[in-house]
């Protein structure tokens, strides 16, 4: 029990608490919360704060129009390619939000590859449209998109197939159904699911980082990245503060979403679930729609960084003359990018073993053994995982920056400090399925065992394991997923000899060498899609849910609240 | 590691430099982009196979933050810094952060890019002049003032001093000359000239052809257009302003005996040849200049009054960020 207490404290909580003392603390002048009012009174940070709020809220609505339309059309229709459509849908989630950004510049710019075929490529000279406000708002919108798509989906696989018959029989169309019952069933998840996308948001650092920084539109997660990179340590007060700021407005949505979900609650009769309209003339024109929306949104802008991963320099067309492997050969070559390959596995798989590990007693204390204060732990594990990733590394290098009491030594500028980052960001998605899993096993077993004097130890061992093994298999592998490109933490935390993937995309990126990030980003997507394929398969025994992106093809009634 | 020390046996048997082979791991923070220190790093070991060299790579100003969070966090892993310019090293200089090495074999390496008290050594000669889009600009610009056309200002990018330390001595230098000043700065700035952050976004909004224009460091530029870019560079007939990317050893290096063989490697012929590859002018007489590149000697070179800029500095970046924004 201590142990898990204290790995919680140290790979989150201590952090983030000494993070919001420093935030919360006196100003220069002394004058109490002084910190926090001169920060927030500042030029710089007022226009990112309004920077922040206008792209998450565009892009809320960007989630939310795509979202719902995308999960009524895949949801409602029985379209042909149903399960690709599905997995196309939820693809924004398992790409990185840096590489997405890459293949979006690559899309859109005057030397598309892609849209020069199509004819539709900017006039040369003119500047790539997505360096702006805009393209940040239009480019989260598609990230996030799923997560409003998976909560439609999740409440159209419920529609009971009763009130659709009634309706039938009293002689309304599909439009009329669709208005008069679909739609007013699914807006709360429509609003649950955007307020997730407006915190998602407002964290989010590899778009604006990617899009926003040469678009001088600065936001709240790159003005801390910028403050702390140009400026040094010396200004952590003041961005501590900007961070508390991040975490008011995450914390807000949250909130909301809770109450949303509590007040619209509207209890569906229990049977069969409605499983879609029969087909009718609006058929084909809508699939064909829905494919192109799918395609244009998830395959075009990869095949843009493919082509410019392929092209031996900026600016020279893609052509069958021209491609060459050269930038991967580059890339494959270059010992630091090879480290960052070695890096970002063991960080990964470290991360998603050790949280599976940990996850299991958290979670047996806290249900089989009722230990309220493993209760308290488990929710107390959530904090560091919501926070904006800015935050927490935030508060990683204001608590560990200074030498170790007692070691004498730092772990700032080691591999220690990105695992305990890692581990304390990514510990509740293995948490909640381990959990979700032992609650649902029979706790009849591990009664017995208990009156018969079992030790508690090999109570866990013996019986919870075996129940939560496949909870925990899918929790070390959907972190080791997330973990392996990611950006946010590693950019602030990174050092000689710890480069990550997802900093060294970035890097290559700043330095003018796009053809390199390019190929690198192929790459990085690759290791992605086997790591989908093997965890698909291993899928196919884990309990519905537990893979984000099976949320969609599994049975009906099953909800989870993905993140 | 014992037919490591075989070998070494034998070369002192054979009359080579009776030196202890230095060993073990030094790391370099530099703001030379990757690809180009991996090289570096591949040359080096072939005379110090032992040396095992960790890279991190990022631009000057953002390495000078991270080394600051490192003398706070009590010591810092870098054992040898190779970055743009020598306002920065000085700085570290003055904080007492730089070992001197009285040792270094600097001859023929010119006395003005060598520190006087030895602890940091320029390693190259890079130059700031015009890139320009071959396939969008028909009449090539000739000198620092064409820049101030209209229609070429307004499709003009410049990398930034908040970011770059190549740029932060380029403004420096410009706002020196009488024939410039700030003024120069405002007149592109009035007729829509815009900021990108380093180097790497001028070539990049070049080459793909959002931009006509850009003011960068030669080699950035020479070779984009050797691999293919459909650019160009000028260096102006007003003048080009310059840079020694100088190497320096840090006083709490735990390595000190390889960390100067690297600064050593650095400033001898073999490196000089290296870096004529990489598309930098050579810095030691008698090593021709890469292929396209004017003679080092017919350079007009501006002249710069470093302890000025070091002290106007933080004014320099203020007013560029007045004028272009942060």
């Amino acid at each position: 029990m201590a142990l898990v207490a204290c790995f919680v404290l140290v790979t989150g909580l201590w952090p983030l608490i000494r993070l919001f003392a420093l935030a919360l603390g006196p100003g220069e002048t002394g004058e109490p919360l002084g910190l926090l009012r001169e920060t927030l009174s500042g030029r710089a940070f007022g226009r990112a704060l309004g920077n922040t709020l206008a792209s998450s809220g565009g892009s809320v609505v960007i989630s939310a129009a795509l979202g719902t339309a995308l999960a009524l059309a895949t949801g409602l229709l029985r379209l042909p390619g149903q399960a690709l459509l599905g997995f196309l849908a939820l693809s924004p989630l398992l790409i990185p939000s840096q590489i997405m950004a890459l293949a979006w510049i690559e899309l859109m710019g005057s030397g598309s590859a892609v849209l020069g075929a199509l004819g539709l490529a900017p006039a040369p000279g003119s500047r790539n449209p997505l360096y702006s406000g805009a393209g940040v708002a239009w480019l989260m919108g598609i990230e996030h998109m799923p997560l409003v798509f998976i909560a439609v989906r999740a409440r159209l696989a419920g529609l009971p197939l009763d009130l659709i018959e009634a309706a039938r029989i009293g002689g309304a169309g599909p439009a009329r159904i669709l208005r008069r019952i679909v739609l007013p069933l699914t807006l709360p998840s429509v609003a649950a699911g955007s307020v997730l996308a407006f915190a998602a948001a407002v964290g989010n650092f590899g778009v604006p980082a990617l899009l926003g920084i040469p678009g001088r539109f600065p936001v709240l997660t790159t003005l801390i990245y910028q403050r702390l990179n140009g400026f040094g340590p010396g200004v952590i007060g003041s961005v501590a503060a900007m961070a508390l700021v991040l975490v008011a407005l995450a914390a807000a949505a949250l909130i909301l979403r809770q109450l949303v979900l509590r007040w619209t609650a509207v209890p569906v009769p229990a049977g069969r679930s409605f499983t879609g309209f029969e087909r009718g003339r609006w058929h084909w024109p809508l699939t064909a729609a829905v494919w192109a929306v799918l395609v244009a949104l998830s395959v075009l802008p990869i095949v843009a960084l493919a082509t410019t991963a392929l092209v031996p320099a900026l600016g020279v067309p893609f052509g069958l003359g021209t491609a060459t492997l050269r930038n991967f050969e580059a890339v494959l070559a270059n010992p630091a990018i090879r480290r960052a390959f070695a890096n970002s596995f063991m960080l990964a798989g470290a991360a998603g073993l050790v949280s599976a590990v940990v996850a299991l007693p958290i979670a047996w204390l806290s249900l089989t053994a009722r230990n309220p204060l493993a209760r308290v732990l488990s929710w107390l594990a959530e904090p560091a995982h919501v926070v904006p990733g800015t935050v927490l590394a935030l508060a990683m290098i204001l608590a560990y920056l200074r030498p170790l009491p007692l070691l004498g030594v730092s772990i700032y500028s080691t591999g220690a400090i990105l695992l305990i980052a890692y581990l304390g960001r990514f510990l509740p998605l293995a948490l909640r399925p381990v959990e979700a899993a032992l609650s649902a096993s029979d706790p009849a077993l591990d009664e017995a065992a208990r009156i018969h004097g079992v030790p508690p130890l090999r109570r866990m061992l013996g019986i919870a394991v075996p129940a939560a093994l496949p909870a925990m298999a899918a929790g070390a592998l959907v972190i080791f997923m997330t973990a392996i490109n990611e950006l946010t933490l590693s950019a602030l935390l990174w050092s000689a000899g710890n480069e990550t993937i997802g900093v060294q995309i970035f890097s290559l990126q700043y330095e003018g060498n796009s053809t390199a990030a390019a190929a690198l980003s192929v790459l990085a997507l690759a290791a992605v899609a086997m790591l989908v394929m093997a965890a698909d398969r291993l899928g196919r025994r884990l309990p519905p849910g537990a893979l984000p992106w099976r949320v969609a093809q599994d049975q009906p009634g099953r909800t989870t609240s993905p993140r | 590691m014992t037919k490591m020390h075989f070998a070494a046996l034998g070369l002192i048997a054979l009359g080579a430099p009776a030196l202890a082979a230095p060993s073990g791991t030094i790391t370099v923070y530099t703001s030379q982009p990757q690809d180009q220190m991996a090289m570096v790093v591949e040359a080096f070991n072939k005379d110090y196979p032992d040396v095992e060299v960790e890279i991190f790579r990022t631009g000057t100003t953002e390495l000078m933050s991270k080394l600051q969070a490192e003398f706070t966090a009590g010591s810092t892993p870098a054992d040898v810094l190779l970055i743009a310019d020598a306002v920065a090293m000085t700085q570290l200089k003055q904080d007492d952060r730089l070992l001197a090495h009285p040792e270094a074999p600097i001859e023929g390496i010119p006395e003005s890019v060598i520190d006087p008290d030895r602890t940091f050594f320029g390693t190259k000669l890079i130059t700031t002049g015009i890139v320009y889009n071959t396939g969008m600009v028909q009449a090539p610009p000739q000198g620092w003032d064409d820049l101030r056309a209209p229609d070429v200002a307004g499709s003009l990018i410049m990398p930034s001093p908040l970011y770059s330390g190549a740029a932060t001595i380029h403004v420096g230098t410009m706002v020196q000359q009488p024939e410039f000043g700030w003024g120069y700065y405002e007149a592109l700035a009035d007729a829509g000239a815009v900021a990108g952050q380093g180097n790497g976004t001028v070539i990049e909004a070049v080459a793909r052809g959002e931009k006509s224009y850009g003011i960068i460091i030669e080699y950035m530029a020479m070779n984009a257009k050797k691999d293919g870019s459909p650019v160009d560079f000028v260096w102006p007939d007003q003048g080009v302003s310059s840079i020694t990317q100088p190497v320096a050893i840090l006083k709490d290096s735990d390595n000190v005996e390889a960390a100067r063989a690297f600064v050593d490697w650095q400033l001898s012929r073999a490196a000089q040849e290296q870096s004529v590859t990489q598309g930098y002018f050579p810095i030691i007489a008698g090593v021709a200049p890469p292929e396209g590149y004017p003679d080092p000697a017919t350079l007009n070179i501006l002249p710069l009054d470093a302890a000025a800029l070091m002290a106007d500095d933080q004014a320099n970046k203020e007013q560029f960020a007045e004028l272009f924004g942060g």
